[in-house]
């Protein structure tokens, strides 16, 4: 073992520069989260910026996902979590109780660690979150479909088949069906929790690629356990560790020239 | 490492702990397992043909006019199965009707909706309905049920509907007893509940959550979740739970013959009382000889042959759910 980074230069040169100037979209303030009696986030403070992709990284159990669940709330579907704190979105607090839950769901999209197409066609899994939130002609509908497949960069390969089950396809094109589901609603917002994970290694590239593409039109999260993807990815890095924030910035400077001991040691691979 | 390897040698060198496959007690097994499995097919093929051969000489004397005929005189020695036939199919699928929603119902809250703290006792509840004897539900049925099915709703409906075209025939009594086809729908809906009930719950537990979440994720509600993802993601437990109720429906015997009214007539009223196959034949049996005994037998027979369609039609429902 080495001190030498496991993430060469080469690894993160390309990169599109972080911008820290961009507006900030999510901004995180205090916040606090209990699963039950047990403290799963420390008060924690973030800013995301706008169209930039920010990577979630630390060891299993840091919180990284705990955390990514607070921006949509899923977590309230387990009565035992809570979140305490402020999380602004566009200046509104998404904890605050009066917040419409079905609405904040469709401005934060949410893609899972496993592939989750619905069990119906391909063409109505993507159309599905469209009709609870907009009354479309078919025609419309039809555009909006398409539309979101090219975007997920799945359109060449089901354009023939919209109509067959979506669990019919392999798991790299049901994740980006799923991307398509979540692109087709618009939303500001797309959070990814470790998408590449039940996948092989083209089906990630193709996910990275396509990661990489989204960027230009939403704000991404993505809670990453493989550090080379964070590099690959992201502009901005925020490592995490027992429920806390240790440190976060440019990618670029995260895996160079980390301040903290801790976010050196875990990407020099010492533990994690 | 170096441990790995010495241990991976020793297991290789040592002497062997274990017999070499194919000796005398694999045999044994072998024969043993084969045996179990044959026997099955035999006890199915010998009842088969025993009811068969039973009922064959009123099969030869009525011909297929035993299916299309709705009289069953035993003075006359005229026996026909139509009424049974029919007053089996139909209170088993009232019984679905009102039973399988109940039961996705309960699947649902069990699942989704009902607080921790509730689930078990609820759950266990449902499960202790199973276990309640057919018998229990048929005195229930005629002695508490009955009576207030025919104050509170046969009476009061047939007054209402009484002259209406279809309804006025479909509900409409001439005797309110309160035994009839629906009573008979009725108790069996509530006993196959437990089965559908307990069999849905287990398939909606077994869903991801990733699933689910993903449709929360998309700001559903938690009836789009339950009615567009959660339901047809289960379907294909969902149609085998609602077709083993189905077959239970069919061969319930002593509730049944309790509260359906043991009448063999046609009616148009789902609150006349009617008989099924199962309990024209605990009726009879104790008395019935010669033609008679036959006619039972073959009845049999059709129920046999029923049931046997039911699981078909559940696989090919099944396979075309898997398919699609």
């Amino acid at each position: 073992m080495n001190a030498a980074p496991a993430i060469t230069q080469a690894q993160l040169t390309g990169r599109h520069q972080a911008d820290d100037q961009a507006p900030i979209r999510i901004a995180v303030k205090d916040l606090n989260f209990y699963y039950g009696s047990f403290h799963g986030l420390k008060s924690v403070n973030l800013n995301f910026h706008d169209r930039q992709v920010t990577a979630l990284i630390g060891p299993s159990g840091c919180g990284k996902s705990t955390l990514l669940r607070t921006f949509n709330r899923i977590y309230s579907l387990y009565p035992e979590q809570r979140a305490e704190g402020e999380i602004l979105l566009d200046g509104q607090n998404v904890l605050d109780s009066k917040v419409d839950l079905n609405e904040l769901r469709s401005r934060i999209g949410m893609v899972f660690q496993k592939p989750t197409p619905f069990p119906m066609s391909i063409y109505d899994n993507v159309a599905f979150g469209l009709r609870l939130y907009e009354k479309l002609p078919k025609a419309d509908l039809d555009v909006r479909v398409e539309e979101s497949l090219r975007k997920a960069a799945l359109w060449d390969e089901v354009k023939d088949k919209l109509k067959q089950s979506g669990m019919g396809l392999s798991g790299g094109q049901q994740q980006r069906l799923c991307i398509a589901r979540t692109v087709a609603q618009r939303p500001e917002v797309i959070l990814f929790d470790e998408p590449t994970s039940a996948l092989d290694p083209i089906s990630t590239g193709r996910i990275e690629e396509l990661i990489e593409q989204l960027r230009s039109e939403f704000t991404i999260v993505i809670v990453t356990h493989n550090m080379q993807q964070a590099a690959r990815i992201s502009q901005f890095t925020a490592f995490m560790y027992l429920g806390e924030l240790v440190e976060f910035g440019p990618t670029t400077r995260i895996f160079m020239n980390p301040e903290k001991r801790q976010t050196q040691d875990y990407i020099t691979g010492r533990f994690g | 490492m170096a441990a790995l390897t010495e241990q991976i040698s020793l297991a290789r060198t040592g002497s062997p702990a274990r017999k070499k496959p194919g000796g005398l007690g694999d045999q044994l097994f072998r024969a043993a397992s084969y045996a179990s499995a044959l026997l099955v097919l035999l006890f199915l093929a010998g009842i088969l043909a025993s009811i068969a051969y039973g009922g064959w000489p009123a099969f030869a004397e009525f011909g297929l006019g035993f299916i299309t005929s709705s009289s069953w005189n035993i003075g006359q020695e005229q026996y026909g199965a139509l009424v049974a036939i029919v007053g089996t199919l139909v209170s088993a699928v009232l019984a679905l009707l009102i039973g399988v929603p109940i039961s996705i119902g309960i699947a649902v809250y069990l699942t989704q909706l009902c607080p921790g703290w509730a689930r078990k006792p609820v759950s266990m509840t449902i499960e202790l309905l199973a276990s309640v004897p057919s018998i229990i539900y048929g005195m229930w049925g005629l002695f508490i049920f009955a009576p207030l099915f025919a104050h509170y709703v046969q009476m009061p409906v047939s007054s209402v509907v009484e002259g209406m075209p279809i309804v006025g025939t479909l509900f409409y009594a001439r005797v309110p007893s309160g035994v009839g086809i629906l009573t008979a729908g009725i108790i069996l809906a509530i006993m196959i509940v437990p089965f559908v009930a307990s069999i849905t719950r287990d398939m909606l537990d077994q869903i991801p959550t990733v699933l689910r979440e993903s449709a929360y994720g998309i700001g559903c509600t938690t009836w789009e979740v339950v009615r567009h993802v959660l339901v047809p993601q289960a379907s294909v437990s969902i149609i085998g739970a609602v077709m083993l109720g189905l077959g239970r429906a069919l061969g319930e015997t002593m509730a049944v013959t309790f509260v359906i009214g043991n009448a063999n007539r046609l009616s148009g009223s789902i609150f006349d009382p009617g008989s099924t196959i199962a309990s024209r034949i605990a009726n009879e049996f104790n008395e019935a000889d010669g033609l008679q005994l036959n006619s039972l037998m073959a009845l049999g027979c059709i129920l046999f042959i029923i049931t046997f369609i039911v699981l078909i039609i559940a696989r090919l429902l099944v396979r075309r759910v898997k398919v699609a």
